[in-house]
Formats: structure tokens, sequence, C-alpha cells
């Protein structure tokens, strides 16, 4: 009963161990060759324009290095230009308090051949420049390598994407009327009441 | 009090809600009843009503005051109604921390102006038209929230749509022409209080509304434009029913007022001196603009915090920024309450320590909300902290009533000021750069305000004494409120109704006899 209730206890200590030993960024190796379609500066219109990425297992590294990799997600993250002044989007090293990435491109089942798939840039997509990174998952959800189209420093290959405006004609045809509405209306009540005041006199 | 129609301040009677009043109606030995009046309710002989029946919208009296209520509240949901959505529009239109903190900044500032404006717009054509006038020349600002697409064009038309703010001034003028002064401190108390909720009603609103739009199939950056649409059509809305349901007067008839109007009975240059020489007034100048000051600052910050430090959804982080501001609803006129009934005891020296307690811990939990690391604690201490910071702002109208009776008016202006003014200080420091992240901005806003409510220690009248002094033997409330007036000015009598008042005042001593025989031909001892 004792050694039961004591390996219970343990076995608790060290999932809660487990669990609080948060993922970090620099504990990943770079061990996945990732490839994006745009070119360094290339400008990317949301909505319109496709990027077609290529991922696959670096060679170089000793075989069974991917024995834990169960997914693949690929994500758009901020190049460090586009995070300068912008606290929302800052790169920590803890990767559940990192906010570089933020829109997931695909998720695919990991394969250690090469895997391609091209993405149309989504409209809610911010205009910022933009570089492409793979995490792989193991079987927790958890980062256990990763691959990016840039450098180290994250000053290589980067490219922008032009956001939507959000605007639409309809929308500025309906302000003016809606403000010209407001307008004429108060000034028509305005003389209206006038003009009785003075029939009244 | 001076009821004297048209006289400078005379608007703003009854802003404070702490005046000497009968809570929701006066009897009718203290004020006549015009019994050949045919209204809803009870009125004197200017026909201003003498009852405040809060479920009714009989014609004109209470309908005023809901038609009132109302347009304040939805220009203070247009205000802020920027700040919940902010995670998209910063995306949207590539903002900087420094844009949005700027923006913030103006959306506050515009009604520093506009509020002294709209004082001379109220004496010149009516506060029907004055309301009327703001509510729908700034709906045209609303909609071109829809048209922004730089940084430059965000913080222009969140300056535009602030200046709507000045609706408070409208809104306690025209209910001031339509209650009796006895009942005017609760219903003016009421509306502001009412108003000031529309800026947590906001955060609620407009991720809902955002949310709603998305559903029907907009992208996100369409999605928040046509989200502004609603108030700007609330604004329009509200406009058309003033105009069509309002009137200036009980009996409708606004050249009956500006004739009145005209007979100005004091001067303005001379309220203006008293109010600004006064060191109290820009004590509590400072002090609300740590009290209301930070309530709009917070509004403007508070749903983006908890979006980014706890990643919540939009329309959650909406919803817990609701709780903010309103707590309005109750923490207002519990601060009223809370001075009253301190002063009850401890005279005015309660009322002090009521303000200097509640401001000190709103301060103290604005402290303790930036440092929360988890979401739970960071949600208590916030309510804590908007219970505090506007719990105090009814607190200090708990004591401005007794600060000038002749520049009553001046003075609640210039306080009014302060707290918008203090809410511009506040942002441009603490929230504007990435010097500081918004938990820091809030951690020092906390210190900033438990810094500037000190000096309310340094607040003394001469006839009930300061926090910590006593009050000095020979100087009664009459010598207090007559050192306003010069000889020749009390020659003409023109101290009368500071004299009712300061009788009237000596329930600001506390627990001690109250009353005291005014040496007679004493010179007053200006202080």
């Amino acid at each position: 009963m004792a050694t039961n209730a004591c390996l219970v206890v343990s076995l608790w200590i060290s999932c809660l161990l487990a669990t609080t030993h948060a993922a970090t960024f620099s504990s990943l190796q770079r061990t996945l060759v990732l490839t994006a379609s745009p070119q360094a500066g290339q400008v990317l219109k949301a909505g319109e324009d496709n990027i077609t990425l290529a991922w696959s297992l670096n060679t170089t590294f000793a075989s069974g290095i991917d024995s834990t990799y169960k997914t693949i997600t690929v994500e758009l993250c901020y190049a460090p230009i586009s995070q300068k002044d912008r606290g929302w989007r800052k790169t920590v090293d803890e990767l559940a308090k990192d906010k570089t990435c933020q829109h997931n491109i695909v998720k695919k089942p990991y394969t250690s051949s090469n895997t391609t798939f091209t993405w149309t840039v989504r409209k809610d997509v911010p205009g910022a420049t933009y570089f492409v990174r793979a995490y792989a998952l193991d079987s927790a959800g958890k980062e256990v390598a990763f691959g990016q189209t840039t450098d180290a420093h994250k000053t290589t290959n980067l490219f922008e994407v032009e956001a939507i405006t959000g605007r639409h004609v309809s929308l500025d045809i309906a302000s003016a009327c809606f403000s010209a509405f407001s307008i004429v209306s108060l000034l028509g009540f305005f003389f209206m009441d006038k003009r009785k005041a003075k029939s009244s006199k | 009090m001076a009821g004297i129609e048209g006289s400078p301040g005379s608007s703003m009677h009854g802003v404070t809600g702490r005046e000497p009043v009968h809570a929701f109606s006066v009897a009718s030995p203290i004020v006549p009843t015009d019994t050949t009046a045919k209204f809803d309710l009870p009125v004197d002989s200017e026909h201003k009503a003498k009852k405040f029946k809060l479920f009714s919208l009989a014609n004109p009296h209470m309908r005023t005051f809901h038609l009132s209520w109302i347009s304040f509240f939805t220009c203070f949901v247009s205000t802020f109604a920027a700040a919940p959505l902010v995670p998209i529009i910063r995306d949207n239109l590539n903002l900087t921390k420094s844009d949005i903190g700027n923006a913030g900044v103006a959306s506050v500032s515009g009604s520093i102006f506009s509020r002294l404006v709209m004082g001379a717009v109220c004496d010149l054509l009516g506060p029907r038209y004055g309301c009327a006038f703001l509510v729908m020349l700034s709906a045209p600002t609303v909609f071109c929230m829809s048209l922004v697409s730089s940084a430059g064009g965000y913080v222009a038309v969140r300056f535009m749509i602030g200046f709507s703010l000045a609706t408070f001034v409208s809104c306690q003028y025209w209910m001031s022409t339509m209650f009796n002064s006895k009942i005017i401190g609760t219903v003016n108390g009421t509306a502001a209080g009412w108003g000031n909720m529309g800026g947590g009603a906001t955060q609620l609103i407009m991720p809902l509304l955002y949310d709603i739009i998305k559903k029907t199939g907009s992208t996100p950056f369409t999605a928040w434009r046509i989200a502004f649409f609603i108030p700007g059509w609330l604004h329009i809305i509200m406009g058309i029913l003033v105009m069509t349901l309002g009137q200036d007067l009980p009996d409708g008839n606004l050249s009956a007022l500006q004739k009145k109007g005209e007979v100005a009975k004091d001067q303005f240059g001379r309220v203006l001196w008293y109010a600004v020489t006064n060191y109290r007034t820009w004590i509590f100048v400072l002090l609300y603009g740590y009290s209301m000051g930070v309530e709009l600052s917070t509004d403007n910050v508070i749903a983006e915090y908890f979006y980014d430090r706890f990643d919540l959804k939009l329309h959650l982080a909406g919803i817990i920024a609701a709780t903010f501001g309103m707590a309005n609803l109750l923490a207002r006129p519990f601060g009223g309450f809370a001075s009253d009934y301190s002063a009850r005891y401890f005279g005015m020296r309660g009322r002090l320590w009521t303000l200097w307690i509640l401001q000190t811990l709103g301060g103290v939990f604005c402290l303790l909300l930036g440092r929360a690391d988890s979401l739970p604690l960071a949600v208590a201490f916030m309510i804590i902290f908007s219970i505090g910071a506007q719990a105090a702002c009814g607190a200090t109208f708990g004591v401005i009533p007794f600060v000038s009776r002749r520049s009553l008016g001046v003075i609640s202006g210039l306080a009014g000021a302060g707290g918008n003014f203090g809410s511009g200080l506040t942002q441009l420091l603490f929230f504007s750069t990435s010097k500081y992240t918004t938990e820091m901005g809030l951690e020092y806003m906390g210190i900033m305000i438990i810094c500037c409510t000190l000096p309310v220690m340094l607040v003394h009248f001469p006839q009930w004494g300061s926090m910590f002094l006593p009050p000095s033997k020979k100087v009664s409330e009459e010598h207090y409120y007559t050192a306003e007036y010069t000889e020749e000015e009390v020659q003409k009598g023109m101290h009368h109704n500071s004299l009712k008042f300061a009788e009237n005042s000596r329930s600001e001593r506390g627990n001690r006899i109250a009353s005291a025989p005014t040496p007679p031909n004493a010179t007053p001892n200006y202080v």
C-alpha cells in the first residue's frame, strides 16, 4: 500500500515536472530544410498571390533524429523590422509565450521525404515583412525541431506581404450617405423649428 | 444655492451630485408646488420637476433625463469604440505602439476644448440644440473611421470623435432647466455615472458586433470598419430623438430662456478669478486627473492588455474590460455616499479621508494589476481598482461644492478638464512608447495615482480643518464664503446666496455642535 502510494506520488510529481518544463526555442535543433518560393524582398498581395513551400529532413544529421517527429506545422513569422515598437509580436525564448509566428500556414503529418505545399496568402494577413518557419511536433504536440527560410539572425531572404486595406467602395459611399443625412436632417430640423417659431409669433 | 438663470456657472449646478439635496423629491412646504400646471410630476413655480421618477418617460422632465443621459452614453460608446478592436485595427493599419498611444491621448484631448465651447453654446442656443448639434455633427466623424487607412488618419479620427464628450455639459445643463435645484444633485449624479458606463458598454458591444459581422462572411479588416456604423447610427437616432421629442424648458419656450439669460447676475471675470486663485481648485484638478483620468486611460488600454497578456479571445477580453467601465453604475454613487456618510460623523475631515483612502486604494490595486501574472488575480485586482477610482470620482465631487460657492461652476468645469488632461498625460507617459510594456505602464500609473493623491492632505478649510489639522476657532463658514466677494459686492448684497449656503454647510463640522453665531461686521479673512 505504501509503495503503491509512493509510486503514484512520484509518477504524479514527474508528470508535473515534465509539463512544467517549458519548451524553449534555443533548445530546438535546426534539422529541417525549408524553402519558400518568394524571392528576398518580393512583395506578395494578400488574397491573391501564392507561396510554394518545400520541406524535408536535413540528411547531414544522424539517422533516427526524426524518431519523435509526428507532425509538421508551417507558420508565417514576423521579421525583426515588423516587430519593432510592436510588443504584441515580441520574440521570447519560451515557445508558449513566443509571438513571432502568429499565422499558421499548414499542419501535416511528418514524412522524412520531400513535401511541398502551395498556400494562398490569406486576406487577414497584415502588411509586414515575413519569413517562414516549420516546427516538428512530437506526439504530445510539443516542438522538438525546426527549420526556417532565413538565417539565425532573421536578416536574409525576407519577403513582404501587401495586405488588403479592408476598405470597399460600398463602405465609402455608405459612410458619405449617412454623414450627409446626419447634417442635412440636423439643418432641416433646425430651420423647421425657426420657421415654426416665426409663424407662431 | 444660486438658482439665478444664466449666471456664470449655474449650468454646472448639481453636477457634483453631492450638494445638500433631498434625494428624490422635495416636499411642498420647502418648495411650493404650482398646482395650476398640468404635468405628470409635481413642479415648482418655474415648472421644474420636484420629483425624480426614474422609470418614467413623462414629457418633459423624465423624457429629458433619458434623452440626455442616453446621448451622453452614446458619445462615450463612440469615443472608446476603437479600444477593444485595437488588436485588429493595429494589424490592418500597421500601427506601432506609439501610434496607438497617441490615438488614445487624442481621444480624450479634444473634449477639453469642446466642453468649454459647449457651455457657451448651451447659453446661446439652449441645451437641446447644443446636444443635438454635437451628436449629429459628430456622427460623420464616427463614419469616417471606416475610411481610415493610415496611422495619421486613425489618430485624427479618434481626436474628432472625442469632441463629442462635451455632451456631458449639455446633459447637466439641460437637466438643471428641468429639475428643481433641491433634487438636481441626484439627477445629475445619476446621469453622469450612467453616461460614463458607455466606456464600459462599448468594450462589450464592439467585439460582439465585430464577431457577428465576421460570421456573415466579412474579412476581419472589413468587419471592424462595418462595426463602426452602429455607433454612428446611434448618434443619428439620438440626435433625431432629441430634436423631435426634446424641449429646452418645461413649457417648451426657448426664447424665454434666452431672455432670462441676458440678465447675468454675476461677472464671469470675478467668478473666474476666485476659482483660479483658490489653491484648493488646483489640488482637485490634479486629483480628478488621477481618478477620472485613469478611468479614461484604462478604458483605452485594458481590453488590448487582456488580449495580449493572457491570450484571450477578443470578445472575452472585451467582457473583462467592460466590467471595468460598467462598475460606474454603482461605484461612483457609492463614492458620493461614502463621502456623505463619513461627513455625518467626521465632517469635512471625514470627506477628505474618504477621498484619500478610496483613491489610494485604487492606486494600489492598479499597481497590483500590473504585477498580476494570472488571469483570475488580474481580474480581481482590476475590479477593486475600478471601484476605488470611480468611487474616488464620486467622492471628489463630494468635496468640490464646498471649495467655493460663487465659483462652483467654473471649479467643477476645471476639475472635469483636469480629468481629461490627466488621462492624456498618463497615456502619453506610460502607454505610448515601447519603453514600457503595458503591465509596467499600469504599475507606474498606480504609483503615480498614489503620489498625486497625497496633495489632498494639503486641503485645509479654516472653518473645518483638514486631514490632520484642526479648524481655526476664529473662522466661521460665513467668513470663508463671504471672502469671495469684495466690500462693494457685499454692500450690494451679492453674497446673500453664499450666506444661505454657509449656514447649510455647518453640517460639515461633523458630530460637533452645529450652530455658531456669526459675528456682525466682522472682516472676512481671505484664505
